[in-house]
């Protein structure tokens, strides 16, 4: 497995008095107990495991969605594949749907940020939270419908049993020894932002010293086939927030988050990757599949996130949106951005980047938080590919063609999903609070 | 941080008990012969007798939505009711949803596996995927009563009921909701029901037509197995003393964790005080085998009175928790505190709460 070790950043800024004086000033960091930090992260994505890999893919523009005929008979349209998967450990094949293994490699790759400390988290009553909608839907054929007690009878006991979505959070938890609290969240494709921010609420609560928060979802033909039913699938590589979009593809991987408060990270020395600064979800209330017209939940999300946070609109640096490619999405995404950044001397920035491998429905929240890291990280807008065209937007920046680098003290990442759910997360440079965009 | 208290101002449930707000009369359904789907002989289960949505919440509409949500819709109705809520005076951006389920909409996610069986994957029926999302029933709940705030949906082997409350009451005390509708529920359908039977878990009463015992309980229960069920409790939140009215239980703070030091980590969250009062939320796994019981006992002492586990409610196996609780409450216990404990093959969740 490679792990993606990032360059430590605590230690030549935890020590910098410059930056301790911001840090002081700054009111979400002046109190370590109310503060959650990020201390690793682990991803399997299409671009393979490690967050270097995911830094590396993002950074270069490199495209994953390809044409994808053998997904199920008759399937044609594009998709992101994870490649080759190794099982956790022999005789484990039918123990485990494929959405628990992507996400126990996620938790490994996470776990193995922590400079070898990940024994004493383990003892220590870390807790597990993660988000899934497919779970283990990849492992059921059609065939249990005429007769479930026959297709149990001949081998599909113990794939159902990796049904239930909770399953992805026993995975990783038991696969990890890990002993705290372990929950699963299914909010369809906002689940991966919920974990994180339900994660974050647990943290201050002091139900756990440290939580895994994250998303798993794998590709299979239930989901693909229910968005091709809705005739919610483009064909051809997505286009989101362009004038010719025509729908979304799927893609899978997991992204698992190490969450704790600043106070217990300072006090091991960890390396902090980035500062979780708010986190908010609303609901739409509006309608089962579709978000609201003019996105109002989407832009009450964002601002109760900013509130949280103490932050203005100013202040955002970069909007890893949700942008799917569907026609309705970007619609209702725009008039949020509008809404809620409208008032910016300058236009908020805002890319989709499952134009680089799909939408991963409830992992997607978790792995576009590790991407919003890595662009606060590097510095780094990322442009949303093959936006040619790019839909009307008041006070919006559509970023497009190359990677823009700046100095991003924090950026937002966005999710929402069926049933009119909303989250947000912001993120923040490891060190500083006070940053303009 | 200092723990706010929470309010438990509603109660709404269906169950094989009835659809009802408020607490829950005092009678013992026996299981019911299952008619929906074909079986191998007698085969029974806690069974939510047939009832229209409409009949109890007028102008609900439920025809394309699974079992699960509609009754998430009727439950949270009755729930509101109950808590003398007018939501036309509520600012509905600052309520949440919170739902516990073991399955989700298993009903309507047999019925895209059925369209695929018959049809292949190319040409499955659009209407039952988005409704057969786990999320579903929280989102209609959302939707019909125009309710904004955080809208979560958890799943968590044997206590899913306790971790929603837990969550619910979180989010009060972070600020993020001024109130709260706590659901958890789960159907029974025919591939739940086999999956159950092929791996052997089901009691004896599930294949035979006798009445329970008098006090079947729920250990007896676990010896030789478990009787499947189905429900949706539901209980409004809200933080203490907001509103003048009656509270059934204050929820003073919980912990639920999947392993370890179960014992010493409720105690932690006691801090020293011993309720007199444990409500076992046994979860119907068979490994469960009254360890809600054992975890109660321990904990809270020879002295302290033990509700046991409710035979129907332990049959919603994860999900099971709130209507646990809420059967505990008709039950009338004396006010003081209480604990209420779940148990599960994968951990224990413990919830501190002061019964009015």
């Amino acid at each position: 497995m490679t792990s993606g070790r990032l360059p430590r950043v605590t230690d030549r800024r935890m020590n910098d008095p410059r930056i301790n004086d911001r840090r002081m000033n700054d009111p979400c960091m002046n109190d370590p107990r109310k503060t959650i930090v990020v201390t690793g992260v682990g991803v399997v994505s299409p671009y393979g495991i490690g967050m270097d890999r995911l830094q590396a893919g993002v950074l270069s523009g490199k495209c994953c969605l390809e044409s994808a005929k053998d997904l199920y008979p008759g399937f044609a349209g594009c998709a992101a594949q994870v490649g080759d998967l190794p099982l956790p450990s022999e005789g484990t094949s039918t123990r485990y749907s494929r959405s628990d293994r992507l996400a126990m490699i996620a938790g490994r790759d996470a776990l193995a940020h922590l400079d070898g400390e990940g024994a004493a988290f383990r003892e220590s009553g870390a807790g597990v939270f993660m988000a899934s909608t497919v779970a283990g839907l990849s492992e059921i054929d059609p065939e249990i419908a005429g007769d479930p007690g026959a297709w149990y009878r001949h081998g599909g006991l113990a794939r159902a049993a990796t049904y239930p979505p909770s399953r992805v959070a026993d995975a990783v938890g038991e696969d990890l020894h890990l002993y705290g609290p372990r929950c699963a969240v299914s909010a369809a494709c906002a689940s991966g932002a919920m974990a994180i921010a339900l994660s974050a609420n647990l943290l201050l609560d002091g139900a756990a010293p440290m939580m895994l928060a994250g998303g798993s979802d794998a590709l299979c033909p239930f989901t693909l086939s229910g968005f091709n039913s809705l005739q919610a699938l483009d064909p051809e590589p997505c286009r989101p927030f362009d004038q010719n979009r025509k729908g979304l593809n799927l893609g899978e991987g997991a992204a698992v988050l190490v969450l704790e408060r600043l106070d217990a990270a300072l006090a091991r020395h960890a390396n902090v990757l980035a500062v979780l600064r708010g986190w908010a979800m609303t609901n739409d209330a509006f309608h089962s599949t579709a978000p609201h017209a003019q996105g109002n939940g989407l832009a009450d999300c964002m601002r109760l996130c900013m509130e949280m946070a103490e932050v203005s609109g100013e202040e955002i640096g970069y909007v890893n949106a949700h942008g799917t490619g569907t026609p309705l999405n970007d619609i209702a995404e725009t008039h949020a951005y509008e809404a809620v950044f409208g008032s910016r001397s300058r236009p908020i920035p805002v890319s989709s980047t499952k134009s680089y491998f799909g939408h991963c429905l409830g992992a997607a929240g978790a792995l576009e938080a590790a991407i919003t890291i890595v662009a606060v990280r590097c510095g780094a807008l990322l442009p949303t590919l093959r936006l040619t065209d790019p839909m009307e937007g008041s006070g919006v920046n559509w970023l497009r063609g190359e990677v823009l680098r700046q100095t991003l003290p924090q950026a937002m990442s966005v999710s929402a999903g069926f049933g009119g759910s909303n989250a947000a997360l912001l993120f923040g440079e490891a060190g500083f609070g006070d940053g303009r965009a | 941080m200092t723990p706010k208290l929470a309010a438990i101002t509603g109660i709404g449930s269906v169950s094989p008990y009835g659809v009802l707000a408020g607490l829950i009369p005092q009678s013992h359904p026996e299981p019911e012969c299952i008619t929906a789907w074909p079986t191998a002989g007698l085969r029974r289960a806690f069974l939510v007798k047939p009832f229209r949505p409409a009949s109890v919440v007028p102008g609900l509409k439920t025809r394309r939505l699974d079992r699960l949500s509609a009754w998430a819709l009727v439950a949270s109705s009755l729930a509101i009711q109950d808590a003398a809520i007018d939501l036309s005076q509520v600012d509905r951006s600052r309520v949440a949803v919170v739902f516990a389920t073991g399955l989700g909409c298993v009903e309507l996610t047999e019925a895209f596996y059925q369209s695929a069986a018959a049809n292949g994957w190319r040409g499955t029926d659009p209407s039952p995927f988005p409704e057969g999302l786990a999320n579903a029933p929280a989102s209609h709940v959302a939707l019909w009563h125009g309710l904004r705030g955080p809208n979560i949906t958890v799943g968590n082997r044997g206590v899913a009921g306790e971790c929603a409350l837990i969550q619910a009451a979180s989010l009060l005390r972070h600020g993020q909701a001024d109130l709260a509708i706590v659901l958890a529920g789960d159907t029974l359908t025919r591939a739940v029901y086999e999956w159950y039977e092929t791996a052997g878990l089901l009691s004896p009463a599930c294949f035979n037509a006798e009445p329970l015992a008098e006090g079947h309980g729920i250990e007896r229960g676990f010896v030789r197995g478990f009787v499947p069920g189905e429900a949706v409790a539901a209980l409004v939140l809200e933080p203490a003393g907001r509103r003048e009215v009656r509270s059934y239980a204050h929820f003073k703070t919980g912990r639920w964790a999947a392993g370890g030091q179960a014992v010493e980590s409720v105690r932690q969250m006691l801090g020293g005080s011993v309720p007199s009062l444990a409500i076992c939320a046994g979860s119907g796994a068979p490994c469960d085998s009254g360890s809600a019981a054992a975890l109660a006992r321990q904990i809270s002492g020879p002295s302290a009175a033990i509700v046991p586990a409710d035979t129907i409610a332990a049959g919603l196996a994860d999900a099971g928790a709130l209507l646990h609780l809420i059967l505990a409450l008709s039950s009338r216990p004396r006010s003081g505190p209480a604990l209420l404990v779940g148990s599960s093959g994968a951990g224990c969740a413990a919830l501190l709460l002061e019964i009015a």
